[in-house]
């Protein structure tokens, strides 16, 4: 972000010890596994503490819970996916919650459009995932040429880009949620890979939602619905790129050192355009299976959630400053977000208590992220 | 009036004399409340909802949403749901397109459903394009719209210009208010005109702002209509600040403490309170009257308004409705 400077001068310090002490090779041990020891805690408490607050009527660890929790996740996850590689590059995304409303908007709209001019179900839906990725694409393709070839800080870009997006969204909508779409776009968003139904006259169903009623449909839980299938595969992308390619190399070596990035030829400009595209793309995707399991596109749809991704993203590990991050751990720093909510849901307490554990773990995060940095230097981990 | 008051009457007859047997044989039901968002006028239908279950002997399960939308309100919502212990859910929908499919997977789940204040598809849960939930127990929205247009015409003398502020696009509450209102101005009084409707996005300084522009744009301007909470504080607020209170006449709906105080002040002319209390109140004893077996339970239930001006905010009868919440 801005204080690239002060991050080269914190390396220069050069005071940094390359063999590290007993005491210090436990902070680095910690920050590696803590939001994992975290999360355990936190759902172990959850699994003892929701069944002896409700007399035994509740209980955490239900397969339909953990299914919840997952598609829970889907809209923080992807919007933290992209906003991981942007801030490991020691940039920052603030436009991914309206970038999600305009693709919402813009898939509805494609959808609507092509189904009502004859266009038969699917492919209709393809036309919207295109719509959605596109539009969102544009947008991270004029942020990242701002920043990168006119060197306007990104904090700056993508605040101003997200408010033009905003506007844009609600003008596009009219002012309205965008509805009329065919009544198969429901299926895509809600139903799942897997159909199971516990006790009698029950089984497992795949691919196909078993036409049931009555108290067999109360008796069934969905395994993996589809959204949660996109986001897996998209996290699986995710990693992928980051660890086995160039493209991952790159953005950490941009975000541990702009300048040896410089020199040593990675071409800058253009991986800059490209991190705020990848960004803006998930984002996309994000609003287009929102639109799918809302059955309608809405300009408002991610306002509450561009904080809640860059805190996951925070909570993960991703250093604010750049250089160091996995995507595993914006994974983590997401689930735990979700299950807080859904935990307190079940415990019956208001479910606001959620800021403040977010806002403590949030806190302890970049604190351990910054004694780490103090033992080993800045921009060593990858 | 009269005949909706006279099928009110029965309502609350049918829902009394099932209510003793439901208190012996279902005492076990358990009921979720989740209203829309954090406000006076949920916290006052969630003291409704917890009156009348403890009358019943019910557990109620509240879960307040910190900020309106879909997607805060779905996984509470969901989360609900996979609690697997309750019966009934009473809930306002924040869209009333986008919760449909939530709310179905709630059904699908074996949870019955009530709507209040707001609710999904048109409100006509008979032949209307979303039939599953019990009931829609709310205000006639449109109704209270009209009322409110003839409030303002009636502060202004029957002319000149008028504006509206809004929260959001597409629920249900608000937009029926804003249809109401246009069309009484429409049809009854040719001589005003409506120059706007703005969307603060329950953002009460995007309301102060929106109203404050408004004003510079149209100088003649002689009412405003602020269709919620956020929307009549934020215009109350705009002409106060403007240095017009009493020259533009603002009509508030819902009658939190702000917006009396505004009252007092001569700023808001008409404040139409709704009645939060008896829609939760009323849920609850629906949820348990379908619980005991009653299957003529009406569809829609419209709880009605009551109008407050200077002259009659200090009657006990009328302040009663005032929103508030004790020890707030």
């Amino acid at each position: 972000m801005v204080d690239r400077e002060s991050r080269v001068a914190v390396k220069m310090g050069g005071d940094s010890p390359l063999t590290a002490t007993p005491s210090q090779q436990f902070v680095l041990m910690l920050s590696r596994v803590w939001a994992w020891v975290f999360l355990g805690l936190m759902i172990a408490f959850f699994v003892i503490a929701v069944p002896f607050v409700s007399n035994g009527a509740v209980d955490f660890l239900t397969l339909r819970n953990s299914q919840n929790i997952l598609v829970a996740i889907t809209p923080v996850l992807l919007l933290g996916l992209g906003q991981t590689f942007v801030i490991i590059s020691a940039g920052i995304d603030l436009s991914v919650g309206w970038v999600m409303s305009l693709a919402s908007v813009l898939s509805a709209l494609a959808i609507r459009t092509a189904y009502n001019a004859g266009v038969p179900l699917f492919p209709s839906a393809v036309l919207g995932f295109a719509a959605a990725v596109g539009g969102a694409c544009l947008v991270g393709f004029f942020n990242g040429v701002i920043i990168a070839k006119l060197k306007v800080p990104a904090f700056i870009v993508t605040l101003g880009s997200s408010f033009i997006v905003r506007g844009a969204s609600l003008l596009l909508s009219e002012n309205t949620t965008v509805i009329g779409l065919p009544a198969g776009i429901r299926n895509y968003g809600n139903d799942a890979l897997i159909y199971y139904i516990r006790g009698e006259g029950g089984g497992l169903y795949l691919l196909s939602r078993p036409e049931v009623t009555g108290d067999l449909l109360r008796r069934m839980d969905p395994i993996l619905p589809y959204p949660v299938v996109v986001t897996a595969i998209v996290v699986a992308i995710a990693i992928f790129v980051l660890r086995k390619t160039q493209f991952g190399r790159h953005t950490y070596a941009i975000g541990g050192s702009l300048e040896a990035a410089l020199r040593t030829g990675i071409p800058v400009d253009r991986h800059i355009i490209q991190l705020y595209m990848l960004s803006a793309s998930t984002a996309g995707i994000a609003g287009f299976l929102s639109t799918l399991r809302f059955t309608a596109g809405s300009a408002v749809i991610g306002d509450p959630l561009l904080l809640a991704s860059i805190a996951a993203v925070i909570i993960g590990g991703v250093s604010l400053f750049g250089g160091a991050g996995t995507v595993m751990g914006t994974v983590i720093g997401a689930l735990i977000i979700a299950v807080l909510t859904t935990g307190l849901v079940m415990l019956n307490v208001a479910a606001f208590w959620q800021f403040i554990v977010v806002g403590a773990v949030v806190i302890i995060a970049v604190l351990i992220d910054q004694s780490r940095d103090l033992i080993i230097g800045r921009g060593r981990t990858g | 009036m009269s005949r909706r008051q006279s099928f009110l009457a029965l309502v609350t007859a049918l829902v009394l004399a099932v209510v003793p047997q439901v208190a012996i044989a279902q005492d076990t039901i358990k009921i979720g409340f989740l209203p829309g968002v954090v406000d006076p006028f949920y916290q006052v239908m969630q003291l409704g909802v917890e009156a009348a279950a403890k009358k019943l002997n019910i557990e109620v399960v509240t879960q307040i949403p910190a900020t309106w939308g879909v997607e805060v309100q779905t996984p509470i919502l969901d989360a609900l749901v996979a609690r697997g212990d309750l019966d009934y859910i009473v809930i306002a929908p924040t869209d009333k397109d986008q919760m449909i499919g939530p709310l179905k997977a709630a059904l699908d789940a074996g949870i019955k459903v009530i709507t209040v204040d707001t609710f999904v598809g048109d409100g006509d849960y008979v032949n209307g394009p979303v039939t599953f939930p019990i009931s829609y127990i709310g205000s006639d929205n449109v109704e209270g719209g009209r009322i409110a247009a003839r409030g303002l015409a009636k502060a202004i003398g029957g002319k000149g210009s008028v504006y509206i502020n809004s929260t959001n696009p597409n629920v249900s509450s608000v937009e029926g208010r804003a249809v109401g209102f246009k069309e009484v101005m429409g049809k009854e009084f040719p001589d005003i005109k409506v120059v706007g409707l703005d969307f603060n996005l329950d953002d009460m300084n995007t309301a102060v702002q929106q109203t404050t522009a408004v004003l510079q744009r149209t100088p003649d301007l002689a009412g405003v209509f602020g269709t919620n909470v956020f929307s009549a504080q934020g215009a109350g607020t705009a002409v106060i600040n403007a240095g017009l209170g009493g020259h533009v006449q603002v009509v508030a709906y819902d009658a939190t403490k702000f917006a009396i105080e505004q009252l007092r002040a001569g700023v808001v002319s008409l404040v139409l309170a709704q009645k939060p209390f008896d829609m939760g109140y009323m849920a609850v004893q629906f949820a348990a009257a379908d619980a005991a077996g009653v299957t003529s339970l009406p569809r829609r239930v419209e709880t009605g308004f009551a109008l407050i001006d200077k002259n009659n905010v200090d009657d006990p009868a009328v302040a009663r409705f005032i929103y508030q919440v004790p020890g707030k």
